[in-house]
């Protein structure tokens, strides 16, 4: 697997991640455009790479899928800290003497903090009609709008209805903040890292960092939440999975 | 999707090993991890035409009336259950039918979209 034979040797060179040298099996799944996978090692550590065929590359969504599957079998074996997709460099000597041999001790202390944690991915959602049902019942302005919009026509009603709808609007946003970081908390607490991201329509979009020791109390917790706001709130956690949004280097160096 | 339920909040908790919709694909994989700016990134060429963060922006206006709707529309008398459980019975499909429309148009291959006018709408 480690053999660069299936590639001539000036073919560009695909990046998943990287491992410490050695470290896992060789991965057996093809990956993006198809290309096998092999470990392209220097100085103790290793990435993960495919040749890409010569010319413009058209993406297509199983190559996005090829390259997750890639890291989700290597995180199975062992530690990686994953490219962001559509990593690329000029050959498998640039992956070593641009990439492995000036970035080695950032990417050293990355496998020392990733070490066998994982990433869960948590979105957390209302069941709308309970909470607006909550929001109707707390608000006597909401509540008498309510009433006297109903069975009005449309036209009659226009400015009352949107009356009622700017006050739900502001009612559920409020209080989707409210939720989302009473939960953020308690999650967080049993984590060792957070990324959050926008949670557009939902109440709370994050990545949580979790330690080995601590997956099932993170799970346990996750659950406890779910019990409690049941049946206001749908939780919906993906992983473990390996830790993208952790693997981060500082942006700046990069710039060559 | 490959979704194990257990526990007694099964119908609020779901849990996946793996992200199997694109949007959740994209999510994991796109600008999370490692970036170089040293060399070719092939998302120049590819992943523009995927309509990564499309978001449907729904004007004000209409996001007023959908709720004013929305809350005349709630049975207040009706204790408990609003249909909940007919609402959730369906699983996956039925979740968060709100945002069906968006994960939707998140997952369409849009070849020649313009990202920066989409978001100018925003």
């Amino acid at each position: 697997m480690t053999s660069s034979t299936e590639a001539p040797p000036t073919a560009a060179a695909y990046v998943y991640g990287v491992v410490a040298a050695g470290a896992i099996p060789p991965i057996e799944r093809q990956g993006v455009a198809d290309a096998p996978v092999h470990a392209v090692a220097d100085g103790g550590i290793a990435a993960l790479v495919s040749a890409l065929p010569p010319g413009e590359l058209r993406i297509r969504r199983r190559d996005l899928t090829s390259h997750l599957r890639v890291l989700e079998d290597a995180f199975a074996e062992g530690t990686v800290v994953p490219c962001a997709f559509g990593m690329v460099l000029a050959s498998e000597d640039a992956v070593r003497h641009e990439f492995l041999e000036p970035r080695r001790d950032e990417l050293v202390a990355l496998l020392r903090r990733l070490e066998g944690h994982a990433q869960l991915n948590v979105r957390v959602a209302y069941d709308e009609d309970v909470v607006l049902q909550e929001i109707v019942a707390a608000d006597p302005t909401i509540a008498q709008l309510r009433e006297q919009t109903r069975g009005i026509s449309e036209e009659a009603g226009y400015s009352l209805r949107m009356q009622l709808g700017e006050l739900v609007a502001a009612s559920l946003g409020s209080a989707r903040e409210r939720d989302g970081e009473a939960i953020l908390e308690r999650l967080a607490s049993k984590a060792v890292d957070v990324a959050v991201d926008d949670p557009g329509d939902g109440v709370l979009k994050a990545s949580f960092l979790v330690a080995p020791k601590n997956i099932e109390a993170f799970d346990r917790e996750v659950e406890r939440v779910a019990e409690e706001q049941a049946p206001r709130l749908q939780i919906e956690v993906v992983g473990p999975l390996p830790p993208s949004a952790f693997a981060t280097l500082e942006r700046g160096a990069w710039a060559s | 999707m490959a979704v194990a339920q257990r526990g007694t909040a099964s119908n609020y908790l779901q849990r996946a090993p793996s992200p199997s919709g694109l949007a959740d694909v994209l999510n994991v994989i796109l600008d999370k991890g490692i970036v170089i700016d040293a060399f070719v990134r092939i998302s120049v060429i590819g992943i523009e035409l995927i309509t990564i963060d499309a978001r449907i922006v729904i004007a004000s206006v209409d996001t007023y009336l959908r709720f004013a709707e929305a809350v005349n529309r709630l049975d207040l008398n009706e204790t408990g259950g609003m249909g909940l459980e007919d609402l959730k019975s369906g699983g996956d499909g039925t979740k968060r039918k709100a945002q069906g429309a968006i994960e939707g148009a998140k997952e369409k291959l849009t070849p020649g979209r313009d990202k920066e006018s989409e978001k100018s709408k925003s």
